[in-house]
């Protein structure tokens, strides 16, 4: 031939070349609110991992179980954050004359050049510590299993994302994914009761054993066990690693050959004909079959329905019941927080309604109408089932009250919150080969889903007071404020459409305009940062398990005390206690949330775009 | 009150700035009622924030635009009765097929549904895109998008057309009915602003043309007046200075 073939590159240099692709994303990524998420989330990280290496030194016996918790920050994390955001695609790389192990081997190397799997190894380093225990020998075995760990830990979250991508294609697998979720996240507030009532603080033999098993308790095992079997151990983990890779490149290989676009289920025969109506009635069929059709959004709401019914139940280990009549009502907020984003998540198609002339009042009733249809009748069998099958009859007024105040609350800031905060992200005709994944900033979706947690509950406040003082007094507050607030928080979003319509079309199609004399959460000093991270982090921790939950337990005299301090105290200070967590709780929430929301509220829907022609 | 006499389309001194880098600087342009017009540009010249910003979909940092003598930004609503719009690469109601679309997008302007379904149906079928009936938006081809963008365009029959890129990634026989489609519009005294790269297309089509460089009009009139005696490429270099690379460098290109 008369030329030279492009040659195949060598496995180091590909390896080499995908870290510093990487590296470059991150740098030039690294700009404003981005900047001061890393370094906030880096700096709560080393914290987090300098506490696992207490762990080993002070508390050997629990540190199986705290690497198991970061097996499941691993496992769980690009569950959460829609499917997890991969900075190299793998898209980017097909048509690269190399094999497809290969390519998955340099991806590899790619994934750990970032901050969190150099955060999880300084974690990891608590297994050479633990080792010091069984002489030098056990120092050298904690710096292998160290390394095989954080290997093993990052290939199975690359595993979970492949999946996700590849099979999540359907109403069911993403529905499926949705369940698993919105499970976790239950587990994680109410996962004390079946605990407890296994046997609380008695961590008995089973516990020992299985966080050995995960493959985050391998090290430990290697460890403590003799020589021969440490060696088997480790030999065993490498092999794992190889078959993960394997799996690995073979669901990439196939993921870049599948075309399939958007996360669009298959469907059967011609789609019913919308409804010969107008205004606000045919937006709401339009978003009704967005509801249907969108595997993002199908997703989000069985995580809102599984949590709400998972929740409740779980406390029924420690024979509390008290909560099963309100899933319908906790499944009323969820669904509100997963649709916070709604103007975002649609993206620049924006621009149809902005070019119809008075089409933006029809758009927010429309979009009101169809959550109130999607998430009311369900909200609603789910709290006369819960109600009804629990017994608990004084729950009545409580849930009769609270329920139209919290749906017409959500239906409310629902649509508020979408014009007010909107999240960009990627227009869904643009997105990568992750149906789950919206191009959104994940830390900023985050805090919109948790304005809308504690908003939608505050709303609903005065019908409590009303329910306390008198029952059907109540009920018919419920009513008016859930009226009222549809009506006029929908009214709100309106006029805010109306007026600021063009600026958030924008806003989506160029991103935020950084404007050298605005301020951005990147200014906050160091200390605000890192403390808007560690609220957020922890502010659940008073707010819930410490105050709202010993609270519901004190009321109702049911139950150990367990782990909650306030009823550990002596009967005077238990009140106090309680009322001081909560207080506590919704302070941090309060601080993290408005301080950056202060600054970047004024810098971030005033201006035009970045630069395009 | 609009009259036949207001040209189609009138901007007084449109200027935005992204940052530091001015995109469009003051740009005068006059479309005259009834005429095909064809905006040309390099990449990057201005073409689509100065189109963003003459039919209400970008807030101009400075500057007028009128639509038969309308002013976007005072009679909004007015000024979008009169204009049908293909923007370059936003998103559409992503979820539903095309039909629903347009069946959507008619009701939601209150047209009446009878009227709405007839059009849809003619739309669909000129366009070709009846084949694809249970084909949801998000999963169409670059071309197909284009060609529903026209067709939401036209659905309420409006009286000017301003098309962002209307040929790009179209087929040749979609790009020759859209052709059909957009000149008996003109025909019957309906006037249309397409922006464009490609010369021998807007030669072939357009009555008149302005041309945007670095964010400004450096020709504008009758095709005749600004292509002068040669083609109207040629004018185009000469106007936008540009000389044409590529006959020098890339020595180990050789297969």
């Amino acid at each position: 031939m008369a030329h030279s073939l492009t040659p195949t590159p060598a496995p180091a240099a590909l390896a080499r070349h995908m870290i510093r692709m990487r590296l470059a994303l991150m740098r030039n990524s690294l700009r404003g609110d981005n900047a001061t998420n890393l370094y906030a989330g880096v700096a709560f990280g080393l914290l987090l991992a300098v506490g696992t290496i207490a762990v080993a030194v002070l508390w050997p016996a629990y540190l199986p179980l705290t690497l198991a918790v970061w097996l499941s920050g691993w496992v769980f994390g690009p569950i959460f954050i829609g499917g997890g955001s991969e900075a190299l695609r793998p898209e980017y790389f097909t048509m690269l004359p190399a094999p497809p192990g290969r390519i998955a081997a340099a991806l590899l190397a790619g994934a750990f050049a970032g901050p969190v799997p150099a955060v999880n190894l300084v974690a990891l380093l608590s297994l050479p510590v633990y080792g010091w225990r069984f002489g030098p020998a056990g120092v050298l075995i904690g710096l292998v299993a160290a390394v095989t760990t954080l290997v093993t830990m990052v290939m199975i979250s690359r595993v979970i994302v492949a999946l996700i991508g590849l099979f999540v294609r359907s109403r069911a697998t993403a529905t499926a994914v949705g369940v698993v979720t919105g499970t976790a996240i239950a587990l994680c507030s109410n996962g004390w009761a079946p605990v407890a009532a296994l046997g609380g603080t008695d961590t008995s033999a089973w516990f020992e054993v299985l966080f050995r098993v995960l493959p985050s308790g391998w090290g430990v095992a290697a460890i403590e066990g003799p020589w021969p079997l440490a060696l088997a151990i480790l030999a065993a983990g490498a092999g794992v690693i190889a078959l993960l890779l394997a799996v690995w490149s073979s669901l990439l290989s196939r993921r870049v050959a599948s075309a399939a676009r958007g996360g669009v289920p298959a469907r059967r025969g011609a789609p019913r004909p919308f409804p010969r109506t107008g205004g606000a009635r045919v937006t709401a069929a339009k978003e009704l079959r967005a509801w249907w059709r969108d595997l993002v959004r199908i997703q989000l709401l069985a995580v809102a329905f599984s949590f709400a019914i998972v929740m409740p139940v779980l406390l029924l280990a420690i024979g509390v019941w008290g909560m099963v009549p309100f899933a319908g009502l906790i499944a009323i907020v969820m669904a509100a927080a997963a649709s916070a984003n709604l103007y975002g998540s649609d993206g620049t198609a924006l621009w149809l309604t902005l070019m119809t002339p008075g089409a933006e009042r029809s758009d927010v009733r429309g979009r009101q109408l169809a959550w109130l249809l999607v998430v009311g009748p369900a909200a609603a069998l789910l709290t006369l089932a819960g109600t009804l099958v629990s017994g608990q009859d004084w729950a009545w007024p409580w849930v009769l009250g609270l329920f139209p105040a919290l749906l017409g609350g959500g239906a409310g800031l629902v649509v508020l919150l979408a014009v007010t905060s909107l999240v960009p992200g990627t227009d869904p005709h643009k997105r990568g080969g992750n149906p789950l994944s919206t191009g959104a900033d994940e830390t900023a979706e985050t805090s919109l889903a948790w304005l809308v947690l504690i908003a939608v509950p505050s709303v609903a406040l005065p019908t409590a007071g009303a329910i306390l003082l008198d029952p059907w007094a109540g009920v018919a507050t419920g009513l008016l404020t859930g009226v009222l607030s549809v009506w006029g928080l929908g009214a709100i979003a309106c006029r805010r459409l109306e007026k600021r319509g063009i600026e958030l079309l924008n806003l989506m199609k160029y991103g935020p305009a950084p404007e050298a004399d605005k301020p951005t959460t990147a200014d906050l000093p160091l200390v605000h940062r890192i403390g808007v991270t560690v609220c957020y982090t922890l502010a659940w921790l008073p707010l819930f398990p410490q105050g709202l939950v010993p609270m519901v337990m004190k009321i109702f005299g049911a139950g150990d005390p367990v782990w909650f301090l306030a009823l550990h105290l002596p009967p005077v200070w238990q009140w106090p206690t309680i009322i001081f967590m909560i207080a506590l709780g919704m302070l941090m929430y309060g601080y993290a949330i408005l301080v950056p929301m202060r600054l970047s509220s004024s810098s971030t829907v005033e201006g035009g775009g970045t630069g395009r022609a | 009150m609009p009259t036949h006499q207001e040209p189609a389309l009138r901007t007084t001194g449109l200027r935005k700035t992204f940052g530091h880098h001015v995109a469009v600087d003051d740009i005068d342009l006059v479309v005259p009622a009834g005429s095909f017009y064809g905006l040309v540009g390099p990449n990057g010249a201005g073409k689509t924030t100065t189109l963003a910003m003459a039919v209400g979909l970008l807030r101009p940092d400075a500057g007028r635009a009128e639509i038969f003598g309308v002013d976007v930004w005072r009679d909004t609503v007015q000024a979008k009765q009169l204009i049908g719009v293909l923007p370059d690469g936003n998103a559409m109601p992503e979820r539903l097929t095309g039909r629903e679309v347009l069946t959507y997008l008619g009701l939601l302007r209150g047209l009446d549904p009878d009227v709405v379904a007839e059009r849809t149906d003619e739309l669909l079928q000129v366009l070709e895109l009846d084949s694809a009936e249970r084909t949801l938006v998000i999963e169409y081809s670059t071309g197909m998008r284009k060609k529903i963008g026209l067709a939401i365009a036209l659905l309420h029959a409006p009286r000017l057309l301003v098309l962002d890129e209307p040929f790009e990634a179209v087929d040749p026989v979609s790009a020759a009915t859209i052709k059909a489609i957009l000149r008996r519009f003109a025909g019957n005294g309906g006037s249309v602003i397409i922006s464009s790269h490609v010369m021998a297309l807007v030669e072939q089509v357009c009555d008149h043309v302005g041309v945007i460089s670095d964010g400004r009009v450096v020709a504008a009139g009758p095709l005749a007046e600004v292509r002068g005696a040669g083609t109207l490429e040629d004018a185009f270099v000469d106007l936008v200075g540009a000389h044409t690379a590529g006959s020098e460098g890339l020595a180990w290109l050789t297969p």
